[in-house]
């Protein structure tokens, strides 16, 4: 009697283990498979409300703007469609996140992807890139800003839609270097001009450094670009999957060995590879200059109200004027739109998103709200755009730099598979050579990081080419 | 133990009893299955496979990995800047606790307020604790330096200098540990019977003699147990490494679980193969530990 029970259990407990199972695997694939753009009509043939589930990894005010954006949507199109931001963590988190959905086969409909993750999400081909579906509607992609476009452009094609941008500057603080008897208005405009003002502008005495950045990655692929360097082989990539990093070039040893003097000499202090750290300094007024995006300007700015005034300078060249094909490269992230295991109609209804989403009205409120750089060119002639940026007078220096620079291989920057590792790996030999104190181990340092990733990239090839 | 075994019973209904306690067994051996048994299995395929884009398992790979992880001089000091975290986190940790609890158990006004207030750490979260060291760690403008500077003494790296970076790193653990290891072991010393104590006095021990020849004996249960304890912690810990150091400068913080968490996760990587072959490891190294410390330290246990 007994043991006929235990059967009995036993057998619905595997039935609901296999009934489990099988709902995990199936599902999801009612859409079609393909990476083709629908037209308009897959969204008004559609049936009941279309649902575009939005990974993001926007947080505090930015995270604000952005819910805001997607209700506004929303509302204009109430019955049809509903885009429903999801905050997955840091940008890291957020491709880590999606890889999982990918193997899952339950991706997002939409996702914020940052830059350097653009050439996997490419090779990832479980998108529809945005210019089938600009082509179908036709859309305008000139309406862009150019270099913003160029990052995301590849083979001339657009891939993604650039959504939040930022730029890097020299940011100065003013009354430091009035006290050092420098001028606000002429800011050092290249390494070795910044290493001479940090000089006049130290005093140990008062704790006040001329310099302090963080030791990002992202700063070293700035200046190698400003001298028209690669950095990365088959024309930063967009020519062919890259197969090496070029960052322990001359051009790469000069940064870290500066970096190296600076902070010896104590010109500079060094407060790691954390950003946070960085900013914490120069918010309490004890650091003459500091690298920053343009993001963190309203921080800057209203964190500095009343004890001193912030200057926004161009960022530095590596040395001299620059290359003339230099310059720097834009940072942020885009909007990816994911085709596979997705109908039609949510495909449709993320790309009316993401249209909406750069338009010139939504980018300049964008803008105005996180002081990211409107990707939409138009959004300037806004006039709440204007009174924002008379607001802050400072980020006219953004808007220059911008347009000022030509688009080239440089200034595009480096599409690979394993950017962020590698941005990771560079940093790591800066700070190696930094906290080593000796600048001739800079060219073996960077060389060493830079061979070690010949494999990841090789690892990354391979999967991709399978 | 089965205890019934000396009085004979009939064998159909011994069966019966044992299927009884195999179906009340079922519901936890569901759980430790899916959650234990099955993902240890997947370590062990993913870490013989290699790991496509999406950090899928691609083709079998038998030991590279494993052979890979051997061979690379990076494997070798990761497992050194494990162990040296394990010490500087374990036994300061729990001696540093003993000393407090030692000091206050000597009848001194205010032990109660100061006793809560050693505890108090015990409240933090890792995030938490780990957010207000960077504030104090900061070399431009943290408190630590701060002090240094007053005093006429150079800054310091804290987190940033790489011999320092993992001294610095300990001395957080360590405070944060320090509450929850103050509030066991002054359980522990509580829980001597008041009449041990008074004979102990009664016969002449006092301070250093009746803390070494009485208390420390008594309360050996508390201290074996935070050493296996904060061993096992002191292996998995994450949080304070990834936002005061994130295993650097110079990869002088990268502890085992912070080196699978950059093959796995970090920074775009998707290498589970190697990050499964290092959790292999490191589940080696938990259990090994833990065998040790419950054979060797157990016989030293006055329970």
């Amino acid at each position: 009697m007994r043991q006929r029970h235990t059967v009995r259990l036993l057998a619905a407990a595997a039935a609901l283990t296999t009934t489990a199972a099988l709902a995990a695997c199936g599902g999801s694939d009612s859409g079609g498979s393909s990476t083709a753009a629908p037209g308009a009509d897959a969204l008004s043939h559609a049936k009941g409300v279309t649902t575009v589930e939005f990974w993001h990894s926007m947080k505090g005010p930015n995270a604000v703007a952005l819910n805001s954006i997607a209700s506004r949507f929303n509302a204009a199109h109430k019955g049809k469609i509903v885009v429903k931001p999801v905050y997955v963590g840091e940008y890291d988190d957020a491709i880590a996140k999606y890889k999982t959905s990918v193997q899952q086969k339950h991706t997002p409909e939409l996702i914020q992807v940052y830059d350097i993750g653009s050439r996997f999400m490419i090779d990832s081909k479980q998108t529809v890139p945005v210019y089938k579906f600009a082509d179908k509607d036709k859309w305008d992609t000139s309406q862009l800003e150019p270099n913003i476009a160029n990052y995301y452009t590849f083979n001339g094609k657009l891939d993604s839609m650039p959504f939040n941008s930022s730029m890097p500057l020299l940011y100065i603080n003013k009354k430091l270097f009035a006290k050092a008897g420098l001028d606000p208005n002429k800011p050092p405009t290249n390494l070795a001009e910044i290493m001479a003002d940090a000089k006049k502008l130290t005093d140990r005495k008062h704790n006040v450094v001329g310099f302090n950045a963080a030791i990002y990655g992202w700063f070293l692929e700035q200046l190698l670009a400003t001298n028209g360097d690669q950095y990365c082989d088959r024309n930063n990539g967009r020519s062919g999957l890259a197969t090496k990093v070029d960052f322990a070039s001359p051009d790469g040893v000069k940064v870290a060995q500066w970096w190296t003097d600076m902070v010896k000499k104590g010109y500079a202090s060094n407060t790691g590879r954390t950003t946070d750290a960085a900013q914490q300094a120069f918010k309490s007024g004890t650091v003459g200059m500091s690298l920053e995006s343009t993001g963190e300007m309203r921080d800057y700015i209203n964190a500095s109200k009343g004890r001193f005034d912030v200057v926004a300078a161009p960022f530095p060249r590596l040395s001299g004027t620059g290359s003339p094909n230099g310059g720097t490269i834009i940072g942020g992230a885009s909007l990816w739109i994911d085709g596979i295991g997705h109908t039609d109609a949510q495909k449709r209804a993320s790309w009316e998103f993401v249209k909406y989403a750069a338009s010139p009205e939504v980018q300049a409120s964008w803008h105005t709200g996180t002081g990211y750089f409107p990707v939409n060119s138009k959004a300037l002639d806004q006039p709440s755009d204007k009174a924002w940026v008379k607001q802050y007078p400072q980020f006219t220096v953004a808007v220059n730099q911008l347009h000022s620079t030509k688009p080239s291989v440089a200034t595009a920057g480096c599409a690979l598979g394993v950017m962020p590792q590698a941005r990771q790996s560079a940093e790591e030999a800066l700070e190696k050579t930094i906290t080593g104190g000796d600048p001739n181990a800079a060219q073996a340092n960077l060389k060493a990081q830079a061979d070690a990733l010949r494999k990841p990239i090789a690892d990354y090839t391979r999967a991709v080419q399978k | 133990m089965t205890t019934g075994g000396t009085v004979p019973r009939a064998p159909a209904r011994h069966t019966g009893e044992h299927l009884m306690a195999y179906l009340f067994l079922v519901p936890s051996a569901l759980v430790f299955g899916a959650f234990v048994v099955w993902p240890l299995g997947d370590s062990v395929y993913l870490s013989m496979h290699g790991s496509d884009l999406f950090g899928g398992a691609s083709v079998f790979v038998g030991l590279q990995n494993y052979t890979d992880m051997f061979t690379s001089g990076e494997f070798g000091h990761v497992l050194l800047n494990t162990l040296l975290f394990v010490l500087l986190t374990v036994l300061p940790g729990v001696l540093g606790a003993l000393v407090v609890v030692l000091l206050l158990e000597s009848q001194i006004r205010g032990a109660r307020v100061l006793r809560t207030a050693f505890a108090l750490p015990f409240a933090f979260s890792v995030a938490t604790a780990s957010v207000i060291f960077s504030v104090i760690y900061n070399y431009q403008i943290g408190l630590a330096n701060g002090i240094l500077g007053f005093l006429g003494v150079d800054k310091v790296g804290w987190t940033t200098d790489p011999h320092m970076a993992m001294v610095s790193l300990a001395l957080t653990t360590v405070w944060m540990n320090l509450g929850y290891n103050v509030l066991v072991l002054s359980a522990g010393v509580g829980a001597i019977p008041g009449e041990v104590m008074e004979a102990a006095r009664l016969d002449g021990a006092t301070g250093v003699a009746l803390a070494r020849r009485i208390i420390l004996p008594l309360v050996s249960p508390q201290i074996f147990f935070l050493v296996v304890v904060t061993t096992i912690q002191s292996l998995q810990s994450f949080g304070q490494i990834h936002i005061l150091t994130r295993g650097g400068p110079d990869g002088a913080t990268t502890t085992l679980v912070y080196s699978i968490y950059k093959k796995a996760f970090a920074f775009g990587s998707s290498d589970f193969g190697a990050a499964s072959a290092q959790a292999m490891v490191l589940l080696l190294i938990v259990l090994a530990c833990t065998g040790i410390q419950f054979g060797v330290l157990q016989r030293r246990v006055h329970y």
